[in-house]
């Protein structure tokens, strides 16, 4: 009754500040006026409803959509940093292990840029300092030279081992998915064992990040597919560790030449409704961006379940990094003269 | 030491104690999440500081009631 000590994570006072936080995010109205804006009025809307600070201190350095996109970004590694600043005990141990997602997405970014031949200041416009990768940590990756110096110091910062096998094939064929594969399956291979099924919010917030793993894998599938890869090529992309689709549904779904044939196996997967229409007309667009507003319904349902847990938390990250998305899809469409139509239908709400 | 005063009189009292005693340490379980939950909000937003407030001493009055008990059992029973 009173083992109350800080080991569990303060729950309560964390919870508060993202509801608070959550509060603040943009609805449909707010993308709506934003489709009818250019992109310096849409710096300017945003500037107002919470990234000003992100938007005038890079104001001297950049303009236009770059100062628009690294803002968005600064503004969510910084507001995901505060989140984890503020968190304790298990808490921050499952948020940190959570945000490992952009120390993986950095060194993506970095390495890359490097092979694209971006400068730093390129390089640095899309990177989320968000993970337990600091900016300067990150500026230190970007100043190396060869990618085996970045790999190797980012191994020793984020305390990565890859394994000869994976570093032997990227040397061999310079293909970067290589590393990219082995960190997405470490990422979350760690997240799942970092979580101590013991209470049941944290069972909710594990069967929440395998199911996070289905979609992923889902997702793989079906955008190899779409480039006519089937069979066993794809299964190396898999990543163990789902909830609702084993590996005979996995084989099932590589091996098949088109989505038609899988309909009464994929009908009885929860998310099903939402890609339903994609499925039909073969849009892999669509499909994805179902998928995404699955994960959100779901995380929304999940934090209403339990909300003194991890989950209304990754709830609001998710939200997050959604309207951030949002914000550069509607800067970039209407900065490339893109269909208002088809920015909408892209739009994750 | 000398105890003075009869039996019935020395169990209202500490069943009096008991009434306050565990009120309080309801009150005070029950405030530890409310008081977080309050400085959280109050971090994000401080004009809702009143309203926080409100919800903050919400769970005294559990004590409230463990304080009537007690008063009724040392001045009407």
């Amino acid at each position: 009754m009173f083992r109350r000590n800080g080991r569990k994570g303060n729950y309560a006072y964390t919870v508060a500040r993202v509801k608070a936080k959550k509060s603040l995010l943009m609805g449909e109205e707010d993308y709506s006026k934003m489709m009818m804006m250019t992109v310096p009025e849409i710096s300017r809307y945003i500037s107002e409803i919470g990234y000003g600070k992100e938007m005038a201190d890079l104001a001297g350095r950049m303009s236009g959509l770059a100062l628009l996109e690294h803002a968005t970004y600064l503004n969510m590694a910084k507001v995901f940093s505060s989140i984890l600043s503020s968190s304790t005990g298990e808490l921050y141990g499952m948020v940190s292990a959570y945000l490992v997602k952009w120390d993986i997405w950095n060194l993506k970014v970095i390495l890359r840029g490097k092979s694209y031949g971006l400068d730093a200041e390129g390089i640095r416009e899309d990177l989320v300092p968000a993970g337990s990768l600091s900016a300067e940590s990150l500026d230190r990756l970007i100043a190396l030279e060869t990618d085996d110096d970045i790999i190797a110091n980012f191994g020793k910062m984020a305390r990565v081992n890859f394994p000869a096998d994976v570093l032997s094939a990227y040397k061999a064929s310079g293909n970067l998915g290589d590393i990219e594969d082995f960190l997405d399956k470490m990422h979350y291979e760690k997240l799942i064992q970092s979580i101590d099924p013991s209470s049941r919010p944290s069972r909710l917030f594990l069967d929440y990040i395998r199911e996070e793993v289905d979609i992923k894998n889902f997702e793989t599938i079906f955008k190899l597919k779409a480039e006519g890869i089937i069979g066993e090529q794809v299964m190396k992309y898999i990543i163990p560790g789902g909830k609702k689709i084993d590996g005979r549904q996995l084989t099932l779904f590589a091996n098949a030449e088109n989505a038609e044939s899988l309909i009464s196996d994929i009908s009885q997967l929860d998310f099903y409704e939402n890609i339903k229409d994609a499925l039909e007309s073969n849009n892999l667009r669509d499909m994805v961006s179902g998928l995404k507003r699955y994960e959100m319904q779901k995380a929304k349902k999940f934090s209403h379940l339990y909300p003194l847990s991890v989950i209304p938390v990754i709830d609001y990250m998710i939200h997050k990094e959604s309207e951030v998305r949002n914000i550069r899809l509607i800067a970039r469409g209407t900065e490339s003269g893109l269909d208002r139509d088809v920015i909408k239908g892209l739009l994750v709400i | 030491m000398a105890i003075e005063g009869d039996v019935g009189s020395g169990l209202i009292a500490i069943g009096a104690g008991l009434a306050v005693g565990l009120t309080g340490l309801g009150a005070g379980m029950a405030e530890k999440d409310v008081g977080a939950a309050a400085v959280g909000a109050i971090t994000e937003d401080p004009t809702i500081f009143g309203k926080a407030m409100i919800f903050m001493v919400l769970p005294e009055t559990i004590v409230i009631f463990g304080l009537v008990i007690a008063i009724m059992g040392i001045f009407v029973m």
